[in-house]
């Protein structure tokens, strides 16, 4: 029989440290002494969330990364990625961590974010302190012109509110404004492929009046939500694969090609292939979905 | 158009009697460049502002027309726009203060040959605060929403014809500044009456990203732009931006987040009791969504530089209404992030 032995001294120490510096820095967060940079992206915040990205990363999504060394470590770079979540953008949470634990040089990404989250109570400033902006060209340009790395989604709503029957296939782009502020600012295109954030909430149907009861632009049934309440809301173990490609240089197409309508429709439209392949390609690579 | 270097200037004021009118002709005062400084208003100025000549007149009275070619003004700074009641201004009045008196005003401009710059003290309020809003408007996107707020439409109409005279008479530097919220110590506005309240009623969910113009920085840069017009509009505000929930904190304010089904009620008790009324409804909207605005144009072409960004006004906003009990004291009071500007 085992008796537990007395934990020794010295982790007691690093223990009570543990205790203390987590409680002086609620303290001091309590009294507002903390940094925020002027778009409101906390990074104290973002790493002390990490973790729990961290879990769902290895743990409850099994996440298998390729090619994350093909993201620029430094300088302006767009990350073009399909969308989904129903729910909550994991995809751009995943994206973001997987960055973190398999690139080199690690930085935080920004993602465009739709309009309608920052009308969400709690998620309109959480999704500000992990770095997420408003989606739209002036956010885009400014972030890019200060050479930071952000997260484009161009399906938009589109994507992330389609129902479970039509996973993995990718929708319209859009007017293709990402390629218009790539071309502008002269920004290197990583296309990201992310397989099994479809499955974390299959969505089956949405339900209007109750949209309308709590203001949300829409509300997702699943197996789960909102029979389970809250419960529901626990997104479903997949498997998942993000695959980052390599990097579309746009440098050499000039200022002002940005106005050249069929060449913005072009490049939008490659992307979106490149992505909508590596898609398919991810889901033979990763098998079945849950085991 | 640089107004240093050539022979004095005269400078009318209107709205004198306003806070900010009677700080720029303070701030005027003895500059290179500045000859006489004319004030005029329907009332007196509260405080003595020493040489500053004073002319009673209401310029939504079309009498303007004549008492302003009288006066041969080089430059004109509009201080008339208000965004609040005061004393004298209440909120009924304030449609025709805004419009009716800046329309007045700009016939009274036409009538006068001499005028070489026109500045107005407008607001920045003509953004509007939206969930996807851009987060740093440029000057160029005054009217991409829908100007939804009364105040806002006031602005909007007036920015309008501020624009058309512009496009009539060439040959004047016209400058509309769009103020950020200004924030100080002893500044009596609804948004630092906001802050001085025991609790402060927040919406609970929201946590809106603020710019806030400290107010050595709001005088300064209307006295730089009344030197040094440029052309079109201009955004006055601060580098960076800090959230409402650090701001509180910072100011170790107690704090009561209000679910969606009573805020509305309860604001608009709160606006009313800040003296905000007609225009609780901006503040409402800013304190939900925020707002933030470039400063390029100001620092850049208006040539002023800024003393504190965002982050620094809240901390001498918080260090000057000390007294207040702290419900968080910070853990290392002595640290340099805590004495920084």
């Amino acid at each position: 029989m085992n008796v537990p032995s007395a934990p020794d001294p010295e982790t007691v120490l690093e223990w009570a440290n543990t205790v203390q510096s987590t409680s002086d820095k609620i303290l001091r967060r309590l009294a507002g002494e903390y940094h925020e940079d002027e778009w409101g992206f906390d990074e104290e915040f973002t790493e002390t969330v990490f973790p729990i990205f961290e879990f769902l990363y290895s743990t409850w999504w099994r996440v298998q990364v390729e090619g994350a060394s093909n993201v620029p470590a430094h300088g302006r770079t767009l990350l073009v990625a399909n969308h989904s979540g129903v729910i909550f953008p994991f995809d751009g949470a995943m994206i973001a961590t997987a960055i973190q634990k398999e690139h080199p040089l690690p930085r935080w990404m920004r993602a465009m974010v739709l309009n309608w989250a920052f009308d969400v109570p709690f998620v309109s400033f959480i999704l500000r302190r992990l770095g997420g902006v408003a989606a739209n060209p002036a956010n885009l340009t400014r972030l890019l012109e200060a050479d930071q790395p952000v997260m484009v989604f161009p399906e938009g709503q589109k994507g992330f509110g389609k129902s479970f029957a039509d996973r993995y296939r990718l929708q319209r782009f859009g007017r293709g404004g990402f390629v218009e502020v790539a071309l502008e600012t002269a920004s290197p295109i990583v296309p990201v492929a992310v397989v099994g954030a479809e499955e974390i909430y299959p969505k089956l149907g949405e339900s209007k009046p109750l949209a309308r009861l709590i203001g949300s632009p829409y509300v997702p049934i699943t197996p789960t939500f909102p029979w389970l309440g809250p419960l529901g809301l626990l997104p479903l173990p997949s498997r998942w694969r993000i695959e980052f490609l390599e990097p579309i240089d746009l440098s050499g197409y000039g200022p002002g090609s940005s106005e050249d309508r069929s060449l913005v429709f072009d490049l939008s439209e490659q992307v979106r292939e490149q992505i909508q392949d590596a898609v398919y390609r991810g889901l033979v690579e990763r098998g079945p979905a849950f085991i | 158009m640089k107004l240093e270097g050539k022979s004095k200037q005269r400078i009318l004021i209107a709205g004198v009697a306003t806070h900010w009118g009677s700080e720029l002709a303070r701030a005027l005062q003895g500059q290179p460049g500045v000859g006489e400084i004319i004030g005029i208003d329907s009332s007196p100025p509260g405080g003595d502002l020493g040489p500053v000549r004073f002319v009673e007149a209401d310029i939504r009275d079309p009498a303007i027309s004549k008492i302003v070619p009288e006066l041969e003004p080089d430059v004109l700074v509009h201080c008339g726009i208000v965004w609040y009641p005061e004393k004298g201004r209440p909120s009924r009045a304030l449609h025709d203060i805004n419009v009716i008196g800046t329309l007045q005003l700009l016939a009274a401009c036409e009538k006068t040959p001499g005028l070489k710059a026109l500045i107005g003290r407008g607001s920045a309020a003509i953004y509007g605060s939206a969930p996807g809003a851009p987060s740093f408007f440029t000057e160029d996107m005054a009217r991409r929403y829908p100007l939804v707020t009364r105040f806002q439409r006031d602005i909007g109409e007036l920015e309008g014809y501020f624009d058309n005279f512009a496009r009539r008479r060439p040959e004047v530097t016209c400058c509309m500044l769009r103020f950020q919220v200004e924030i100080g110590p002893d500044l009596d506005t609804p948004f630092n009456r906001y802050l001085s309240l025991p609790v402060v009623p927040t919406r609970m969910g929201f946590d809106p990203r603020l710019q806030l113009l400290h107010v050595k920085d709001a005088t300064g840069a209307l006295a730089a732009a009344t030197l040094n017009p440029v052309r079109g509009p201009v955004n006055v505000a601060p580098d960076g931006a800090i959230s409402l929930s650090r701001l509180l904190r910072l100011c170790g304010k107690a704090v009561v987040g209000l679910p969606p089904v009573i805020d509305g009620f309860i604001n608009r008790r709160v606006g009313g009791y800040l003296g905000s009324a007609d225009l609780y409804r901006d503040g409402e909207l800013l304190l939900k969504y925020g707002r933030g605005c470039d400063n390029h144009r100001l620092r850049e072409e208006v040539g002023y530089e800024l003393a504190f960004d965002s982050e620094g006004a809240a901390r001498d906003f918080a260090r000057s209404s000390g007294g207040l009990p702290t419900l968080f004291p910070s853990p290392h009071p002595g640290s340099p992030v805590r004495v920084s500007r």
